[in-house]
């Protein structure tokens, strides 16, 4: 406390807190009532910093301790609120972000899914149904056109001797003689194929979307261009089908189809359905014609028996000389060949002076009996 | 000058503030109510609608706490309490006036009319005529140095504190408390003299 005999101005005693407090709260612990007389000087310069502090009084707070601790109260609670929000905020920011961050996502699926469907429909729609006529068109090798208007099945032979029972309400264009290394042919409606083996020539049935190849063996292919599924069933040897390069170049999948193998295309969606067992499905079961139940495995059976066979898988009629083969039997297969191959063996069986000819559904054979 | 001052002597406020940035909540809650009540008398003295006030003065301490981890380790408490009030203050008459744009502390007026303490002056009417004398001429200085005085003589703040409050520099915030008192001294001496003069001569 000896500072406070430097002091040479109000002011000092003023910032003074122990002045302040001997003055203003009568609490004197520092004996500035003794050391205030001490010196006439000092007694004057006090008199003036107490008349000064004494007219500065400032309004005491009308807080009480408990409007304190009230306040104090709602400050935590405020502090509790500001925390939360705080913690709120940054969760929500997260959860915007997060929100956003998905939202992008689902709009960028959305419209991907968009496009691919769109590109997809409207790809798909100008190639979806590939038509008969488009692949008609497609062809440049001057094609043959036969189509079955009748209510029987037709047969149609080839120029590599391979033959196909046209359903009625079919079509089936094919050039008057193979050239090049492949056979093409196109199909609307149903056919049942049977190909003269060439290994060199594998030979093509364009039907619809789908394309089987062959090289050589019997199979049928519905592909009605009013249909939803395109058909293929195989009797016997190997066939290959994809789909055609029209509706999608990329995709050179390949289906094997080995005998009483079925396979069945769905237009729609572009889907190949291997059907293994034929039997199982309904509707294959009851669409199999004549010519694909009858078996034409011969052994020692009169002629005129396996002509009537062949009568009635083909639709055909076959005139020949009843007398000269009355007593005539062969023991033969021809599974696997077309009509014409099979005309072709039974007439070398039966002698070499027998032959056939073929006009249409009618089959004339001419022969001077059996060896 | 608050009782309070004695009741929580026994920890200086640096402690207590060190405390307080460590988590500590009994150090927070002794120092709202150490300086609460000094906080909310130095509001009113700047804010004619006292029911802020107090907001103000809890939103100051609110954020003290929530963002605790970034106070400054060494400060005069007392000081930087003030200053945040007066700032909050200044924000809200901000807000409230908008379109004034009243964007510094300057804009808000040292309200507080000084009083005379009566009960304290067991003198003779002479001394009780002079006190009341001296308070009508302190409040009829400027604000700013009203505003001086108060936080000199009345929160005990140093000058450099003072001036970093008002934002001013040391010398502006020395010569705001000086011309204050100049102005007073000057006024008193001389009407002082002329009133015990006349006083005198009714004796």
């Amino acid at each position: 406390m000896q500072k406070r005999n430097t002091y040479t101005e109000i002011e000092d005693f003023l910032s003074d807190e122990s002045f302040q407090s001997w003055i203003l709260l009568k609490i004197d612990n520092d004996g500035w009532e003794e050391w205030t007389l001490e010196s006439r000087q000092r007694a004057k310069l006090v008199e003036d910093a107490r008349h000064l502090l004494l007219a500065m009084k400032v309004p005491d707070s009308k807080l009480s301790t408990s409007d304190i601790r009230r306040a104090l109260e709602t400050t935590w609670s405020k502090i509790e609120r500001k925390e939360n929000q705080s913690n709120l905020s940054e969760n929500s920011d997260s959860r915007f972000l997060r929100k956003c961050f998905f939202t992008g996502v689902a709009a960028t699926l959305v419209f991907g899914l968009i496009s691919v469907w769109f590109y997809k429909n409207n790809f798909q729609t100008d190639n979806k149904v590939v038509t008969y006529k488009e692949l008609i068109d497609e062809n440049s090798e001057g094609l043959v056109e036969q189509t079955n208007n009748s209510d029987k099945p037709q047969i149609i032979t080839l120029s590599d001797g391979s033959s196909v029972l046209l359903q009625p309400n079919s079509k089936l264009s094919y050039p008057k003689i193979f050239t090049g290394n492949e056979r093409k042919v196109y199909l609307s409606g149903e056919g049942f194929f049977e190909i003269s083996k060439n290994p060199k020539k594998p030979f093509y049935v364009y039907a619809n979307e789908i394309v089987t190849k062959v090289v050589g063996t019997s199979f049928r292919v519905k592909a009605y261009s009013d249909q939803p599924d395109v058909e293929v069933l195989v009797r016997t040897g190997k066939v290959k089908v994809r789909s055609n390069e029209m509706i999608s170049k990329s995709d050179h999948e390949e289906i094997v189809l080995l005998p009483n193998q079925a396979l069945r295309f769905v237009r729609n969606d572009l889907k190949f359905n291997k059907i293994t067992n034929i039997t199982e499905d309904v509707e294959l079961a009851q669409s199999v014609g004549n010519i694909e139940q009858l078996s034409f495995e011969f052994s020692d059976i009169p002629v005129s028996q396996i002509f009537q066979t062949i009568e009635q898988a083909y639709l055909v009629d076959i005139d020949y000389p009843k007398d000269k083969l009355k007593d005539c039997h062969l023991t033969t297969s021809l599974s696997d060949q077309p009509l014409t191959e099979k005309l072709k063996i039974v007439c070398k069986s039966i002698g070499n002076n027998t032959s056939f000819e073929m006009n249409g559904n009618q089959i004339t054979i001419t022969s001077e009996g059996c060896n | 000058m608050k009782t309070s001052i004695l009741e929580f002597s026994t920890f200086d406020d640096i402690t207590l503030w060190t405390n307080l940035k460590e988590g500590d909540e009994k150090s927070f809650s002794m120092l709202f109510e150490r300086y609460y009540a000094d906080l909310v008398s130095y509001g009113n003295s700047l804010s004619p609608f006292h029911e802020k006030v107090q907001d103000c003065v809890q939103d100051v301490f609110t954020d003290i706490w929530v963002y605790r981890n970034s106070l400054q380790p060494s400060v005069v408490v007392k000081a930087y309490l003030l200053s945040s009030v007066r700032k909050r203050i200044a924000r809200l008459h901000e807000r409230d006036h908008i379109f004034r744009k009243a964007t510094n502390t300057d804009s808000i007026a040292f309200l507080l009319e000084f009083s005379v303490e009566h009960e304290l002056i067991d003198d003779d009417y002479a001394t009780k005529e002079k006190v009341t004398y001296l308070n009508k001429l302190l409040n009829d200085l400027p604000p700013r140095q009203k505003e001086a005085l108060y936080l000199r003589y009345h929160q005990g703040l140093t000058v450099e504190q003072i001036a970093e409050m008002l934002d001013v520099n040391y010398q502006s915030a020395s010569n705001l408390l000086y011309r204050g008192l100049m102005a007073l001294r000057k006024e008193w001496k001389g009407s002082f003299s002329l009133f015990l003069l006349l006083s005198s001569s009714s004796f």
